[in-house]
């Protein structure tokens, strides 16, 4: 049993081109934001130890291309994800409206085999920007649609400052253990895994 | 809020015409088919196309011709085979090795994953074939008509939807994950040995090379090398209903075969140049002649974990053969040497030549990048130059104006074009920020770049703009120093580059179908070790290859490359062999450390800025003498940078796609 590799889940992030991709996984990941981020070419991934009640995980976060030509790639790098994350930028409608297509595009190409199921989680990022005032997407818009969609877990963040972004990570880390399927898991507490799924309900919907 | 629509194929009125008209289609193809039908029992032609050509070449003359079959096989297996003609050939350059190599045999629709049309309003429709591994077939031209035919017969018989995406992608098997469920079936426990051993029921027209014929001494100890590092793959549970992979595994094979022939010769040849000694030393544990060539080898080596399956081509020896020292870069007194009183350039085949040993001192790139991107012809003198100069300079401001003259009323009005500007706005203040050129608030340069990509949006509005671009007009706008002469640099190296960024990404797949192949040539372990381990889509390199190593190199470096690459000295495509250089350089590591897909992404990823550039230059020039015209034959026609083959429409359009 030691030697067992620890627990893999892998989280794919997607969304437009420039809404925060990197950023956030960065933030999240080595607690740093810089300006001097490139656009992502293909796709490249980080990874982070996470524990959670009392079990320790690796996340593997996969950042990809924004520009909806590079989709075809999807199908390499979307295969066995636990859990989606569909980023957009509060003052940029587009990018919120093309959240439908994102999570579509995820479905078909990551082919998941319980598509109604599987868990989402939704960024709307950039809140610092201008105090707020140049927001174009509202709370309550962006919340009905997750709502719409199976209520989806909503969080607002700002990868530049930092806000919201670990909790919103730790929704999707909770999001992803619960999708992984019971038979992968070899420690013997399996009853865990129920414990934190009923918590989920509770512990990140928002 | 988005189109969703588009899932079904039957919103194309040409599309519902010639399912109308299949039975006729069919009719006439009966009537030309000769009496040799073998298929076996139970098995019935549903589709059949004489003249169905692909170019192995970049030259259209060169092609192999032959006949196109969809064959049912049994309720609901559709099997396709492309057979080339018997002595038919174009060219006496084209081997019946040739023949070979492309006859498509026995693929099943399981396996496939895709089929992308193209139907030029000028010249040939043709359609490339993609493979769940992400592998594709050279494109299959239909000289005498008939794609919509095809694709008409492919539904009738398996599950066919267009891609949501591409209105030219039609989608095979989509209700579940093919990709997962095809590379399981690839990764036979026996993949290795099937693809080395004789295939008992396939009539492969290799007759002249009985497949043992070349166990010799080096072919020998590498095979059971490899079978050893096989045995000790993980092994995925094999379903013997997927055993028709096999058959997709056969067409692999005799690319193996056809790579073990040339390297075994290789072998033989280097010993009678003289390898024999260098092998005596190995053998007796002397070091190699180079000794900064073994600290590299040193540095990079596998922890001895895995035995590694050894390199097939003794790379090492090879490049202290055939990979030249570097050159002193190209300086002002010499490249005096290079040009007439005129300011002709004398023999460009000569300055090329000496750009790929040496490059070219930077305060001259700016006149010689324009000649090496084919923005000025080698023939013409100053006055010509500067004559054009002027001219393309009021061309630009034209272009450029047709945007600038767009007021904020009309584009509220145009979305396409308000996207666009919003995409290129974000990707140039995040291009090489770093460079002191590019640096700051409020960076002129920065607004340069800007203003260039949009206007190049203008002038080529079927490509657009693509993400990658602005990586490759920052050196160029930072060597030509100029607005317009840099635009036109821009648009010369994307007339080779544009595929790279076409919506269909039909550059990105050939280049990495060439990619494989040169693979499978130059290293079969490798190639078999990434066969075995889901990476034979080479996704791990797309990032190489989509903006030439912009992003693995330092800025300097960069430079130093791309001036190399544009001579097309030894080939069109010495990028591929530098991917294949590096790929080489690492495979210890690799294969030792045991890389998945995950692993070896990130690990490719993480080259980036510690790659020994003009060491990799020395070898990928070996790997490409080495290679030779098998080399070339890896690489379908219209590869980039090879020009496009087709004259008329260029760039896949799609009208109801956003950007």
């Amino acid at each position: 049993m030691a030697s067992r590799r620890r627990m893999l889940l892998k989280v794919i992030i997607l969304g437009d081109s420039g809404v925060g991709k990197t950023s956030l996984m960065n933030q999240y990941v080595n607690k740093k934001f810089s300006n001097q981020y490139k656009a992502t070419i293909g796709a490249d991934f980080l990874t982070k130890e996470v524990q959670f009640e009392d079990r320790l995980f690796t996340l593997q976060i996969w950042d990809t291309a924004g520009q909806e030509r590079f989709q075809s790639l999807g199908v390499a790098f979307y295969r066995g994800a636990d859990c989606c994350v569909l980023v957009y930028d509060v003052n940029v409608m587009k990018s919120f409206e093309n959240l439908n297509h994102w999570r579509e595009e995820f479905l078909i190409q990551a082919s998941p085999s319980d598509p109604e199921n599987f868990p989402f989680v939704v960024l709307g990022n950039k809140v610092d920007i201008d105090g707020g005032n140049s927001r174009v997407v509202s709370e309550k818009k962006a919340k009905a649609w997750c709502a719409s969609k199976g209520n989806i877990p909503y969080f607002e963040t700002s990868a530049k400052e930092g806000f919201n972004v670990e909790a919103a990570f730790q929704c999707i880390a909770k999001n992803a253990l619960k999708n992984e399927p019971e038979e992968e898991i070899y420690l013997p507490d399996t009853i865990d895994v129920a414990g934190g799924q009923q918590q989920r309900s509770s512990g990140c919907e928002c | 809020m988005q189109e969703a629509e588009l899932h079904d194929l039957s919103d194309d009125a040409d599309y519902a015409a010639s399912q109308l008209q299949g039975s006729v289609y069919m009719t006439r193809s009966d009537s030309t088919k000769t009496s040799s039908t073998t298929e076996p029992e139970g098995a019935e032609v549903v589709y059949l196309k004489d003249n169905v050509t692909i170019h192995p070449t970049q030259f259209a003359s060169e092609r192999i011709s032959g006949r196109l079959k969809l064959i049912k096989q049994g309720s609901s297996l559709l099997i396709m085979n492309w057979i080339p003609y018997k002595g038919q050939n174009s060219n006496a350059r084209l081997s019946e090795k040739d023949r070979n190599l492309y006859t498509i045999r026995g693929v099943s629709f399981t396996d496939v994953r895709s089929i992308r049309r193209h139907t030029p309003t000028l010249g040939w429709q043709y359609i490339i074939v993609v493979m769940s591994s992400g592998l594709a077939f050279p494109p299959l031209y239909f000289y005498s008509g008939g794609v919509k035919e095809f694709l008409a017969t492919v539904k009738q018989h398996v599950f066919l939807v267009r891609s949501a995406e591409d209105a030219n992608v039609f989608l095979v098997n989509d209700f579940e994950n093919p990709l997962q469920r095809t590379l399981s079936s690839l990764e036979l426990p026996r993949a290795v040995s099937v693809a080395n051993v004789p295939l008992p029921s396939t009539s492969t027209p290799l007759g002249e090379l009985p497949p043992n014929e070349n166990q010799d001494a080096g072919d020998g100890s590498r095979s059971s090398s490899s079978s050893l590092y096989n045995g000790r793959t993980r092994q995925k549970v094999h379903d013997p209903a997927r055993d028709i992979s096999i058959q997709v595994l056969e067409k692999f094979s005799l690319v193996t075969r056809f790579a073990r022939e040339t390297t075994s010769q290789l072998f033989r040849e280097s010993l009678n140049n003289g390898f024999a000694v260098a092998n005596e030393r190995r053998a007796h544990g002397l070091s190699p002649v180079n000794s900064s060539h073994k600290l590299v080898h040193e540095a990079e080596k596998a922890p001895e974990e895995v035995p590694v399956a050894p390199d097939p081509i003794e790379f090492d020896k090879l490049t202290l053969v055939w990979g030249q020292p570097r050159q002193a870069p190209l300086g002002l007194e010499e490249w005096a040497t290079y040009l007439d009183s005129e300011g002709r350039v004398m023999d460009s085949k000569a300055l090329r030549k000496r750009i790929f040993y040496g490059g070219v001192d930077h305060h001259l790139r700016k006149p010689v990048w324009a000649f090496l991107l084919g923005y000025h012809a080698y023939d013409s003198t100053d006055a010509e130059r500067d004559y054009l100069k002027r001219v393309k300079k009021t061309e630009y401001e034209t272009i450029k104006r047709q945007w600038q003259s767009v007021s904020a009323e009309q584009a509220k009005r145009f979305t396409k074009f308000r996207e666009r500007k919003g995409l290129i706005e974000k990707d140039v203040v995040r291009t090489d920020r770093s460079i002191s050129f590019y640096e700051g608030d409020d960076n002129v340069n920065v607004h340069l770049l800007r203003d260039i990509l949009l206007t190049y949006s203008f002038y080529n509005f079927d490509l657009g703009y693509c993400q990658g671009m602005s990586d490759l007009l920052s050196p160029i706008l930072f060597v030509m120093e100029d607005e317009s002469e840099s635009f036109w640099c821009f648009v010369a190296l994307m007339e080779r580059l544009g595929p790279n960024f076409n919506r269909d990404q039909n550059g990105m797949h050939s280049q990495l179908f060439a990619l494989s192949k040169l693979v499978e040539l130059l290293d079969s372990p490798l190639h078999n070790y990434f066969k075995q381990n889901d990476c034979l889509n080479y996704f791990f390199c797309f990032r190489w290859l989509l903006i030439q190593f912009k992003r693995e190199f330092e800025y300097g470096r960069v430079m130093r490359l791309w001036e190399v690459l544009w001579t097309h000295y030894l080939s069109e495509h010495l990028h591929l062999y530098v991917c294949v250089a590096i790929l080489k350089r690492y495979r210890n590591r690799i294969m030792g450390e045991q890389m998945d897909f995950d692993t070896l992404l990130k690990f490719i990823n993480g080259l980036s800025g510690g790659i020994d550039l003009d060491a990799i230059l020395r070898d990928a020039e070996a790997l490409c003498i080495c290679a030779g015209e098998n080399g070339a034959a890896c690489i379908p026609p219209g590869t980039p940078p090879s020009l496009p083959i087709e004259n008329g429409l260029l760039y896949a359009q799609q009208d109801d796609e956003v950007l």
